[in-house]
């Protein structure tokens, strides 16, 4: 069952081509790696997809619907964007009882929310503490939890563990996992080969707006033509994207 | 509705919170009103009052009362007629007027009837200044009598009195033995007083003092001088001290604090990606704008309210229509909420949108009335300040505050505010709908 089918996707900001002609499928309980190198194309693709930005052409359907920007649907879709888009001068439980009100949540179910993303996050000795007080680490994971307010079936993570430390990163791994389980469908995109190999069941590599190649990461590497000695997934998207620098 | 309220009760949340923002929203403001108000003239030592003197008795002994109220350092006094004075008093040109009505000399300014005393025309709500005058006024009156006693004029008048009371055939005789008793009475009284060496403000001025001057409490103690006040409303047609016009002008730096405040917050979501947050949400764009324009107007209320309300409860400033000014607080605010939507599309940094926004904010409130008052604008500036928002904010609280308007003149002036929020508030949004696509 498809939960995101993308066709054509294609995105310009004047003369720059950001994504161009972008297609792939993401299964209902799948988790799926956006991977490619600053500039990609990846962060527009995400924009287009939860309906931030509209296509220049294609069409984004998720659970079937066409429009994204629907009220009904975007209460089933979460985003942890790539910035940390939390208010520093809130507690994380004022943030998240914010972001859960714009969800429509109230009373009982909110506040049942609030403490499982607080838990989550691993933030509940925190949870009255300015926002501005937390350490990156902290940040990165209430602005993941801040995504899942509303318990989405659909969540897409744009870079979640950029700028964190091991310890916070790892947690971050047992988060997604755990949301795995639950059967959520999670696109992810990310510029790390070890996140992708560790938790996608598929990857799309991207470059300058375009997929270059897409399959599990066990069929990316079968295809790659690399020896087996130095076939990993590093490889294989630095043999597809090139070694010259991006930025 | 319910969402709406949600986002704005937040950003009211972070204004609290920022304490830098809530200095430029308020505590900036009260600075520049209270700043401006004492350089003007609002504080410091009292200054003079200005009062008429009518002198409608014309003999010698007025003449000296009139004469001693005009030296006194307390008042700055103007000869006039009756009329001319209570004109005066009712355009609020002059506090008060003293008539020395004619009789005066004959009672010495004492007992006689209403006709025959001196009256003070005030206005019923200057009740200090009342007494103030009341004060000096007694005391020029002791110090005429007791002077005018010593040079013999006194004396004479006072024969002459005894005179005609014994020559009044129509008295009855015990109405003629008081009349006699009293005149003798008063006579030792001076007589006494002037060999006593009392000398309580001998130099001929009152004094800024005078209704504290022995002269006044013994008069007041013992029967009292004649005088009679009489009410003379003012036309509220001008401001009573420097604050009722400070403190209407500086609430352009209120909404413009609130205003660049609100702008800025918008780019900083933006910038952060709080605002991307809000719009994937299942609420539409209309109603986060809305949540931040309500924010921003209860916020520009919140402060332009506290603004009055400090001006009134401590600085006297006198509020002719408390719903005129609810009016005119709400027009303003709805104003700048619709400037702020505005401002905030001048860029997407913290740097475009602050120097864009200060720049015009700056222009409008020099031309508008917040660095200058208005009333104190030459002919020319004030054609320019049409162009300003910030003016018809201000004229808008003046006039709900000393200007006196009516219904009939204030709902111009509301309508101009109300217009341009609407248009602010619609291309604005607009603009900001436009930009994130």
């Amino acid at each position: 069952m498809t939960a995101i089918r993308v066709t054509d996707l294609a995105k310009s900001y004047g003369t720059l081509v950001a994504v161009d002609g972008v297609s792939f499928e993401v299964a209902r309980g799948e988790t799926f790696g956006l991977l490619g190198p600053n500039g990609a194309g990846k962060s527009t693709t995400i924009g287009m997809i939860v309906g931030a930005l509209r296509p220049d052409r294609g069409s984004v359907t998720v659970d079937g619907e066409a429009d994204p920007t629907r009220p009904a649907l975007r209460g089933r879709i979460g985003v942890a964007p790539q910035s940390l888009a939390l208010y520093g001068d809130l507690t994380a439980e004022e943030n998240l009882d914010f972001f859960g009100r714009l969800y429509a949540l109230s009373g009982a179910r909110l506040k049942t929310r609030v403490e499982w993303a607080l838990a989550f996050a691993g933030l509940a000795d925190r949870r009255r503490d300015r926002v501005h007080t937390y350490s990156g680490g902290m940040q990165r994971r209430l602005n993941l939890v801040c995504g899942l307010i509303h318990d989405p079936p659909v969540l897409l993570m744009d870079e979640p563990t950029v700028g964190v430390d091991p310890q916070s990163r790892n947690a971050i791994f047992d988060n997604i996992e755990a949301l795995k389980r639950e059967g959520r469908t999670i696109v992810y995109t990310t510029h790390y080969m070890e996140e992708a190999e560790r938790l996608c069941d598929r990857v799309a590599i991207m470059d300058r707006g375009k997929i270059l190649a897409l399959d599990t990461v066990k069929g990316l590497l079968r295809h790659s033509n690399l020896p087996a000695d130095r076939a990993d997934l590093e490889s294989v998207f630095l043999t597809l994207t090139g070694r010259t620098l991006r930025d | 509705m319910k969402v709406v309220w949600t986002i704005a009760t937040k950003d009211l949340k972070l204004l609290r919170r920022d304490r830098a923002a809530f200095f430029w929203v308020l505590g900036f403001p009260i600075l520049v009103a209270l700043f401006f108000g004492s350089i003007i003239g609002g504080g410091g030592d009292r200054a003079p009052l200005p009062v008429a003197i009518v002198d409608l008795d014309g003999s010698d002994y007025s003449r000296a009362i009139a004469g001693r109220l005009r030296a006194s350092s307390a008042l700055k006094a103007k000869d006039t007629t009756l009329d001319s004075a209570r004109t005066f008093v009712r355009k609020g040109d002059l506090v008060a007027y003293v008539a020395l009505r004619p009789g005066v000399s004959r009672s010495f300014g004492f007992g006689g009837d209403s006709t025959s005393g001196i009256e003070i025309g005030v206005d019923p709500r200057r009740v200090a200044e009342k007494e103030y005058v009341k004060g000096l006024v007694t005391a020029a009156l002791f110090e005429t009598m007791r002077g005018s006693f010593s040079s013999g004029f006194g004396k004479r008048q006072i024969q002459e009195n005894l005179a005609a009371i014994r020559a009044d055939s129509t008295l009855r005789p015990v109405e003629r033995a008081r009349s006699e008793a009293l005149y003798r009475s008063l006579e030792t009284f001076l007589t006494a007083l002037d060999s006593s060496g009392f000398n309580a403000g001998a130099s001929g001025a009152a004094g800024a003092d005078g209704a504290g001057a022995p002269g006044a409490k013994s008069g007041s103690s013992g029967g009292g001088p004649n005088l009679r006040v009489v009410e003379v409303a003012e036309d509220d047609s001008g401001p009573r001290s420097a604050f009722e016009v400070t403190f209407p002008s500086s609430i352009a730096w209120a909404l413009i604090g609130v205003c660049m405040t609100f702008a800025i917050s918008i780019v900083t979501e933006r910038v952060s990606g709080t605002f991307l947050r809000l719009r994937l949400a299942p609420i539409s764009r209309a109603q986060v704008l809305a949540g931040k324009g309500l924010a921003c107007f209860l916020a520009a209320m919140f402060s332009v309210s506290a603004l009055l309300a400090i001006g009134i409860l401590f600085l006297h400033v006198r509020v002719s229509d408390p719903l005129m000014l609810a009016a005119a607080i709400a027009a303003s605010a709805f104003c700048f909420t619709g400037v702020m939507m505005l401002v905030s599309t001048f860029g997407r940094s913290h740097q475009s949108v602050s120097g864009a926004g200060w720049a015009i904010m700056l222009v409008m409130s020099m031309t508008g009335g917040g660095m200058i008052p208005l009333i104190a604008m030459p002919a020319w500036m004030q054609t320019v300040s049409n162009f300003s928002l910030v003016k018809w904010a201000v004229l808008s609280v003046e006039g709900a505050v000393w200007r006196g308007f009516g219904w009939g003149e204030m709902l111009p002036v509301l309508a101009v505010p109300i217009a341009a929020g609407l248009v602010g508030i619609v291309i604005g949004t607009r603009l900001l709908q436009a930009s994130d696509g």
